[in-house]
């Protein structure tokens, strides 16, 4: 069994991650979309719904 | 059993390559290859056919409107805004969702207006073999879920493992486990195990036993599903024609403390431009949803719900507006791609 303060630490990592990840997933999707798409989309298009 | 003549080709790990092991187990598979069983699904779809003819998971309340925007095709790519007006069951509420999609991998978030964020992922390692990530965070400290699940879809079987809240440390959480074989063509029999650990002292494990019948025409099915603590869930589901699918759904709980029962009956109409469900419940509610496509980027759905008993009634309204972001040209370059990739995939037919 780990210790109490690895096991802290533990706990302070996924707490970490769970941040990162809350504000950092959407931007992600929106980002590997627009990289890998084709054809490569323009920035308007993401905001206007009418581009 | 009529001895079957040594065909399988020698398996070049197992040296020398006739041992006795490895002739009954190439035995065993080729006799379980000839019975020709198909693959009996997950245990999550045993009852999708119902699920999608019910409308329990479709209905809303309120005012409601979607606008999805593809940006590409091929990987597939969306964005989706979703506004919701208030309703006496919700709060107004506006939702951001993003979709991408390839081959392998699909990716889909979620942004709600108070900052809640949903996540899915699924990513398919071999055509068997596919690992999903199911994540729910919010600002409020409880409501935050994780669920790691891997499905193995084998030859006429399918083993799911599924993990919710893992916590490394002292290994807390739900984890669930589930199995559904093919035992004659028509006929899935499988279990699931339920295992929960809130705490690293207590833990309870809860064993389900499911079956699930196709008929050899694939028109109907019915699924069972039995807890032995008293709870049994039965389903019929039958598709009268290319246009009407109808299902029925019964829920019983006889457990010492509560009994319980809950049937539902349910229609789908699958017209050209429209698709129609209406549904009754043993509680005395009626309910229809009606989703009417009026050109390919706009459609209206509505929704209404009567519970006869309690005299009450929900209505619910809404629009969903796709728009592409591709122009002419560009869509028809993607149509093109794909259907080259389908060659690619599938050999063209010989030429006689």
């Amino acid at each position: 069994m780990p210790s109490e303060d690895t096991k802290e630490r533990i706990a302070k990592v996924i707490e970490v991650g769970r941040t990162v990840f809350h504000y950092a997933w959407v931007p992600m999707i929106i980002y590997v979309g627009f990289t890998r798409s084709n054809p490569q989309p323009s920035l308007i298009k993401l905001i206007s719904p009418l581009a | 059993m009529a001895s079957l003549p040594e065909q399988s080709s020698p398996n070049p790990l197992l040296f020398p390559a006739y041992t006795p092991f490895s002739s009954t187990l190439n035995r065993f598979q080729k006799w379980r290859a000839d019975l020709g069983l198909p693959n009996p699904g997950t245990v999550e779809n045993l009852q999708k056919e119902v699920k999608a003819t019910h409308l329990t998971n479709y209905a809303f309340d309120g005012g409601r409107a979607d606008l999805t925007k593809s940006i590409s095709m091929n990987p597939l790519f969306q964005v989706t805004h979703s506004f919701a007006l208030g309703s006496q069951t919700m709060a107004p509420s506006y939702n951001f969702g993003a979709i991408y999609a390839s081959e392998k991998v699909f990716l889909q978030g979620g942004v709600d207006h108070d900052g809640n964020v949903s996540a899915r992922m699924n990513q398919g390692w071999t055509a068997s073999h596919v690992s999903k990530m199911q994540a729910q965070i919010s600002q409020q400290a409880g409501h935050n879920l994780l669920q790691l699940e891997h499905d193995y879809q084998g030859m006429d079987f399918n083993l799911n493992l599924k993990a919710a809240n893992p916590w490394p440390t002292d290994l807390t959480g739900i984890y669930v486990g589930s199995y559904l074989q093919s035992v004659t063509k028509n006929l899935a029999l499988g279990t699931e195990w339920v295992y929960q650990r809130p705490t690293p002292a207590t833990s309870d494990l809860v064993a389900t036993y499911l079956a699930k019948y196709t008929s050899s025409d694939k028109s109907w099915i019915a699924t069972a599903q039995l807890q032995p603590a008293g709870i049994l869930q039965a389903t019929y589901w039958q598709k009268l024609s290319e246009k009407v699918e109808f299902a029925a759904d019964l829920q019983l709980m006889a457990a010492p403390m509560r009994r319980d029962a809950l049937a539902t009956l349910g229609a789908k109409y699958d017209l050209r431009l429209a698709t129609f469900r209406a549904q009754l419940d043993s509680t005395g509610k009626v309910s229809a949803l009606l989703e009417q496509r009026f050109t390919p980027t706009f459609a209206f759905l509505m929704s209404g719900e009567i519970d006869h008993f309690k005299n009450a009634a929900k209505v619910g309204v809404g629009v969903m507006i796709e728009s592409s972001a591709l122009s002419q040209e560009e869509l028809e370059m993607q149509m093109q791609q794909m259907q080259m990739q389908q060659q690619a995939l599938s050999p063209p037919p010989p030429t006689s």
